[in-house]
């Protein structure tokens, strides 16, 4: 099995971007790219090419289940496993965003020191 | 990650988190303000979905920056207005109202709870902004805690340190500084991981005692354990530096010196450039509460002179004035190289996208829309400055020692030397070279003659006074500037300077060694000589001063080294520096 290497996270929180950043780089060794809205995502997230999507749920503008869906509307993107970021997480919201098209949810607020384990378990389940 | 990557790691999630908990305090007052538009009307949906989605955010960030009890209470409050918003009425009665507010109000001692600030004030946002520059009383010696169980260990190091002029205070058991702690803080805790008699572990122990968690100081752990776990702990409890036993003085004091200066950075310079009178003078007082210098500029034909002497950090400016508009005045800052880097931050209540961007075009970094809360207003000015600081500071300071390099020293010796003049005061330049500094290298290898240099810039630093100059020359070579300093208090600043490092005892793969230092130094003596006399002196530039610093340098150096020498200006006028 190959390895988790490029990860793009759409967030549209600077603190949070960063401190991700962080951790999915320094933790992690991924490769991350950060984008502050979806609609940042959809015009540059083709090129980066990324293995794994990582979603926040409640933006500005687009949020993360509509900039989910237009994700998948480019065909490079469209099978690329997606995992939302979000302070909710009842069961039932969970099993939702799974009907949306998600892999899994990561609730936040997320561990610096362990996000990237669990990015990296979701992307190997 | 190695044990360097960890500790970057660990470093830059405690500045993370600083930062974080230096905004919050802005975002909160922004909620207490939308809980304030709730006024019993059609509008209330509105307000408590903006709300709502602040909460929503703030539940989701706090925990990741160590502030749990804020995310949890923060989830509290959004859940309630999710309930609330699942109902039909658009507008809140004033009972919800007000305890929606207390209980918004409350939120702040989370924060003053786990970052060991006290946030109290809610009600008054300028007052309660907290102002990062703790340490900026110049010449007050830095109180450090020293937590260690091994007394003659933590004596050792705290002689050394006290040798860099910390004052430091020795505890042999936790229980002992945790009793200190309810009373008095220190500047910075530096803490042994092992605590052998009471057989713990200083970061798993540090949740049994609340007064040393809620120290609110930067937090550097001795050891010698190297495990991940406890690396790990470190870097949650937001250690900014992580030291293995035996510990390396030099490069424990370096990283203090870092810690030092980022706390005791100066206050941030604002310039106002805008035609109403009240705002304006609004503008500064908000600045001024947190802790800003700030000035108003009256008439804008003489921006440029009032940019060189105010020297501000940052322009905020409004768009449309009478004779000139902002991004005119911009374009005319932007014509002169030396002010390409001055961020200049347009304060308008222009909504015009089109012009917002026209206006960026001339030359300005960002936009701020008329009517802006004053915490949103102090948080966008300290960011923007903080962020141009670091950015000058890469460019202008040396990687290794933190100090000015080369030109940028210069600079500032000729700014002093002119300022010297004008004011017809003394200013004495000083140069200081490590001796036989290449056999350090041959010796030791470079990594050691690094750790001698940048304990050499930090004994100066520590030394000197804030109003003082410091550079890296050249390789081993420092330039200092010392205005209003005559020739016998350099010489003996200097030569205590000259002592105390060649008392410093430097370690390197299990080998001990010293250095010494010898220094040359040159003052401007046009205040002590009356003019007849000192013409020759007044005309002769800059480059004189340093020429005779740099030819007493070499008397000391050949007259046996360690020690400091003093020019004879006037016999040296007529020489040209190389």
């Amino acid at each position: 099995m190959s390895t988790l290497q490029r990860v793009m996270y759409v967030e549209d929180e600077p603190d949070i971007q960063a401190v991700a950043k962080l951790a999915l780089e320094l933790v992690g060794g991924f490769t991350v790219k950060v984008y502050s809205s979806g609609e940042e995502a959809l015009r540059e997230a083709e090129a980066f090419a990324p293995e794994l999507i990582l979603l926040d749920v409640m933006m500005p503008g687009m949020d993360g289940p509509t900039t989910l869906q237009a994700l998948r509307g480019l065909p490079s993107l469209a099978t690329v496993p997606v995992a939302f970021m979000t302070a909710k997480v009842q069961p039932a919201e969970v099993a939702h965003y799974k009907t949306l098209g998600a892999r899994d949810v990561i609730p936040k607020p997320f561990d610096p020191m362990t996000l990237a384990s669990q990015v990296r378990a979701i992307w190997e389940a | 990650m190695d044990a360097t990557q960890q500790q970057a790691l660990a470093a830059q999630l405690a500045k993370l988190r600083a930062d974080y908990v230096a905004r919050l305090p802005a975002e909160l007052a922004a909620l207490q303000a939308l809980a304030g538009e709730l006024q019993g009307a059609e509008r209330d949906r509105a307000c408590l979905e903006a709300l709502h989605q602040r909460l929503h955010k703030l539940a989701g960030s706090g925990g990741t920056f160590g502030l749990a009890a804020l995310s949890a209470a923060a989830r509290a409050l959004e859940q309630r207005a999710v309930a609330w918003l699942a109902g039909e009425r658009d507008w809140m009665d004033a009972t919800a109202r007000r305890a929606l507010a207390v209980e918004l109000a409350g939120l702040g001692q989370w924060v003053g709870q786990t970052a060991g600030e006290t946030v109290g004030t809610i009600a008054a946002p300028s007052s309660f902004i907290p102002a990062p520059n703790a340490l900026r009383s110049a010449g007050k010696a830095i109180r450090v805690w020293v937590m260690e169980d091994d007394a003659a260990l933590g004596e050792q190091l705290a002689r050394q340190l006290e040798s860099f002029n910390y004052r430091v205070q020795l505890f042999t058991r936790i229980d002992e500084a945790e009793r200190a702690a309810r009373s008095e803080s220190p500047d910075m805790l530096i803490m042994d991981v092992m605590f052998e008699a009471e057989g713990r572990n200083a970061t798993e122990a540090l949740a049994d005692f609340p007064a040393l968690r809620a120290l609110a100081c930067p937090l550097l752990f001795i050891t010698s354990a190297d495990d991940f776990e406890s690396r790990v702990r470190a870097a949650r409890l937001g250690a900014v530096g992580y030291f293995l036993k035996p510990i390396d003085i030099p490069r424990l004091v370096n990283r203090m010196g870092q810690l030092v200066e980022q706390m005791s950075a100066p206050p941030q310079r604002v310039l106002v450039v805008d035609d109403d009178a009240d705002l304006a003078a609004h503008l500064c007082l908000v600045l001024r509460a947190a802790d800003m210098v700030a000035e108003v500029l009256r008439e804008p034909e003489t921006i440029m002179d009032e940019l060189a002497s105010f020297q501000p950090d940052l322009v905020l400016m409004d768009m449309h004035m009478p004779r000139y508009t902002g991004p005119e005045l911009a374009g005319v800052i932007r014509q002169h190289d030396k002010w390409t880097g001055l961020p200049i931050v347009y304060l308008s209540a222009e909504t015009d996208l089109e012009r917002q961007i026209a206006a960026m075009r001339r030359g300005g970094d960002d936009f701020i829309i008329k009517p802006v809360s004053d915490a949103q207003l102090v948080a966008a000015v300290r960011g923007r400055v903080e962020r141009a600081r670091q950015l000058a500071d890469q460019i202008n300071k040396d990687s290794l020692t933190g100090l000015l390099k080369h030109a940028s020293i210069k600079d500032v010796a000729s700014k002093e030397i002119s300022r010297a003049r004008r004011t017809a005061k003394p200013v004495t330049l000083a140069m200081l070279d490590i001796d036989h500094f290449k056999s350090v290298n041959d010796t030791y290898g470079h990594a050691a003659g690094d750790l001698v240099i940048s304990a050499l810039a930090t004994l100066l630093r520590q030394r000197l006074r804030q109003s003082d100059h410091l550079g890296r020359y050249g390789g081993e070579e420092f330039l200092v500037v010392l205005p209003e300093c005559a020739g016998a208090a350099a010489q003996r600043l200097l030569d205590d300077i000259r002592q105390r490092f060649a008392n410093l005892r430097f370690s390197y793969d299990g080998q001990n060694f010293s250095c010494t230092v010898s220094a040359g130094h040159a003052t401007s003596c046009n205040a002590v000589l009356d003019d007849a006399v000192n013409e020759a002196v007044v005309v002769a530039g800059d480059a004189d001063l340093l020429a005779a610093a740099d030819a007493a340098l070499y008397d000391a150096k050949r007259g046996g080294r360690n020690r400091v020498c003093a020019a004879v200006l006037e016999s040296r006028q007529g020489e040209v520096p190389d």
